[in-house]
């Protein structure tokens, strides 16, 4: 139970400074709404944009607004030593990275709730045919990127490219995800099936493997 | 590893003779297949290279895990070593299956599984060396490298179902003529050779940098 509680006391922290220095959240909304026109320009205007592309296009504000995210989370612990207190806090390590996991996801939801519908009016995308499958497979999508970047970012809070050695690294990491949201999505709103299939097995499993393994490796990368 | 000073040019001097001759035989002595032409023969380097690339991508893994569970700077040198290998043989794959593929079927690129799960996993493994090039403290690079190398083999199967998902248009099987499957079977031998001889040079490379401070 207290390992719950420890989980949970984490996350607020984060959250907490969050609500106070509002550095993230404005700045990843700002960037994926954005990728979202950016994308919208480039891929031509006037509606001619089919429905389809929005969730690629969603997909690219998600996955670089996360990168960006998982950053600033974990950079908060490198000033005034708060890395080195909260090791030294008598919490088992992997609590800390379901903590830091938790506060991720708060932000990243954050983030998804303003930037989607503005793709979704943007390219008059009908997220009636399947509303509940979009927010599954985008939910699942979501966790096993943030599984993923929430454990490189305390990989690279030490290195000297910072910036853009995080996206390099998670980016590939998760193109099966990619893959398999794609897939899910392209059968649910262009062929009208139900959200089953090996594209849904494969989101959870990979959100399955990648908190497991991260939960146990997070404690070595950890250095003050 | 030490080894005594003949050996290297010795086995580089039969290396290069039996890579020499795999090539006559792939050039002279397998035959030109019917539908597709001399193009084909390409698949004699193809396959086996991707096969090699597979091996030596486990050689990484393992010196991964090694250097998380011991480490020791040897194991971090092993396995930059065989990624570096890893990254050369998985384009020569990709530069190889983009040629045939332009023979093959008009184009220069489609988003099969099989070609989808070869560029993923040059990817993953081109990371690595951008990784080595950013974090400055060995120690700290080769414990990230170590955690980067599990987490991405545990993404290859992964990546390898998820591209599953993707419409297919590589042959199942292909059906060999005796010479064909011949000069395929000493590709497959020649293959791994030169793949390991390139490790073996890497790391002893590696290790002399290190045990001299010369390294970046």
């Amino acid at each position: 139970m207290s390992q719950v509680a420890h989980i949970f006391q984490i996350a607020a922290k984060d959250l907490q400074i969050e609500a106070r220095s509002r550095q993230t959240i404005g700045l990843i909304i700002v960037l994926g709404v954005l990728i979202v026109v950016v994308l919208g320009l480039g891929l031509g205007t006037g509606g001619r944009v089919e429905g389809m592309r929005a969730t690629a296009i969603l997909w690219v504000a998600y996955l670089f607004g996360g990168a960006l995210c998982f950053e600033k989370t974990m950079a908060v612990e490198a000033y005034d030593g708060a890395l080195a207190g909260l090791m030294l806090a008598p919490v088992d390590r992997g609590s800390i990275y379901l903590g830091k996991l938790l506060a991720n996801l708060a932000l990243m939801l954050a983030m998804a709730l303003v930037v989607t519908p503005v793709g979704v009016v943007m390219f008059r995308f009908d997220l009636s045919v399947a509303p509940a499958g979009f927010i599954v497979v985008m939910a699942l999508s979501m966790l096993g990127f943030a599984a993923v970047g929430t454990l490189f970012a305390a990989a690279v809070t030490s290195s000297r490219l910072q910036g853009g050695l995080l996206a390099v690294l998670i980016f590939p990491l998760c193109l099966p995800l990619v893959i398999a949201s794609t897939q899910q999505m392209l059968g649910m709103f262009e062929e009208g099936r139900a959200l089953a299939g090996p594209g849904l097995g494969l989101l959870i499993a990979f959100d399955i493997i990648f908190i497991a393994a991260s939960w146990l490796v997070f404690e070595a990368l950890l250095e003050p | 590893m030490t080894f005594p000073r003949f050996l290297a040019p010795l086995f580089w001097g039969a290396t290069i003779a039996l890579l020499a001759g795999a090539l006559l035989m792939a050039v002279f002595y397998a035959p030109i297949e019917q539908t597709m032409g001399p193009v084909q023969k390409i698949f004699y380097l193809h396959m086996p290279v991707a096969l090699t690339t597979f091996a030596a991508c486990f050689v990484v893994f393992a010196a991964r895990i090694g250097y998380l569970w011991q480490r020791q700077p040897v194991w971090d040198d092993l396995a930059q070593a065989g990624d570096q290998v890893s990254v050369l043989f998985a384009s020569i794959v990709l530069i190889t299956g983009m040629i045939w593929a332009k023979q093959a079927w008009g184009h220069w690129w489609t988003w099969s599984p099989r070609l989808t799960f070869s560029l993923i996993l040059w990817l993953l493994y081109v990371v690595y060396l951008m990784v080595r090039q950013s974090i400055e403290s060995p120690d700290r690079r080769a414990l990230v490298c170590a955690v980067y190398g599990v987490i991405a083999f545990l993404d290859v199967p992964l990546v390898y179902f998820s591209t599953k998902l993707l419409p297919d248009v590589h042959p199942a099987s292909i059906e060999l003529a005796p010479e064909m499957r011949q000069t395929l079977l000493v590709w497959l031998l020649v293959a791994p050779i030169v793949c390991g001889g390139f490790i073996v040079a890497r790391y002893r490379l590696f290790r002399l940098a290190r045990a001299t401070g010369a390294q970046s």
